[in-house]
């Protein structure tokens, strides 16, 4: 199934753009600019795990299907290891996949990487899925 | 230490304002409006986790001083953020951060993110490395 909700409206904000969307898997990419940094130059944190939420709510919700308009899933945990740093200019590729969905848990795992390839961040994710009664 | 610190240029663009720095805290307010949101029209999660990060890099920015800070910048090497609400556009989101420890190579700290009404809604834990200065 190929869902025809695009990014989330913060994601497009920011100037990710969607490259690929699937069931339980999603990729973004975003080209960083100098108003994607900390105060030291270097890519703000917050971009990498805007993306790896946005990944993983959109693969899932793609996964889920109609169901998950009725009953929208939550991002209840995340767990982000950031390996390397990133500069205006760089690529990121942020990549999602749903690695289990239960009854009312999924969990997710999210890799970022720069364009030459190099991993720059590790996520694991999990998510609340509503009951269909309540 | 009472060194004046704007945001960072990413958390300026998306709209957080910083409240206050003193020494080992930081605390950033957003007011949060339809670009700030996921699909499902409420509060996207990378809005508080760019905010976990901003305070905790400042507050222990006010700790290490600006000088040591810019000649060895410390970087997030882990966070670990629970979402316990949610929030959505009209709501004023206030994010806290207090370093826990800063020793020579590592610094942990902590961050809580409340809604307007008072209400806790997400509660992060944060790593930084800390580099060595001859390095």
């Amino acid at each position: 199934m190929t869902d025809d909700r695009g990014a989330a409206p913060f994601t497009t904000f920011i100037g990710a753009e969607m490259e690929e969307l699937r069931e339980g898997y999603a990729r973004l990419s975003l080209v960083l600019q100098p108003r994607h940094t900390n105060p030291n130059g270097v890519m703000h944190g917050g971009v990498i795990t805007t993306l790896m939420d946005s990944a993983l709510g959109l693969s899932l919700g793609v996964l889920r299907g109609e169901e998950a308009f009725r009953n929208p899933h939550a991002t209840i945990d995340m767990n982000a290891g950031f390996l390397a740093g990133a500069r205006p200019g760089d690529r990121i590729v942020v990549e999602g996949r749903v690695i289990h969905m239960g009854r009312s848990i999924a969990f997710g795992e999210a890799e970022a990487r720069r364009n030459d390839g190099d991993l720059i961040a590790k996520g694991r994710l999990t998510f609340a899925i509503r009951s269909r009664s309540e | 230490m009472t060194e004046q610190l704007s945001t960072s240029p990413f958390v300026e663009f998306i709209g957080g304002k910083m409240e206050e720095m003193s020494e080992g805290y930081v605390r950033v307010s957003i007011a949060l409006d339809a670009h700030h949101t996921n699909p499902n029209g409420v509060m996207h999660g990378g809005v508080v986790t760019t905010l976990m990060d901003e305070v905790l890099g400042g507050a222990i920015a006010s700790v290490r001083g600006m000088e040591v800070m810019r000649a060895a910048p410390h970087a997030t090497v882990e966070m670990n953020a629970s979402f316990l609400a949610a929030a959505r556009p009209g709501d004023s989101v206030v994010v806290e951060g207090r370093v826990l420890r800063l020793g020579n190579s590592i610094a942990f700290g902590e961050a809580e993110a409340r809604r307007g009404d008072g209400e806790l809604i997400a509660k992060g834990r944060l790593t930084f490395a800390i580099p060595d200065r001859s390095a």
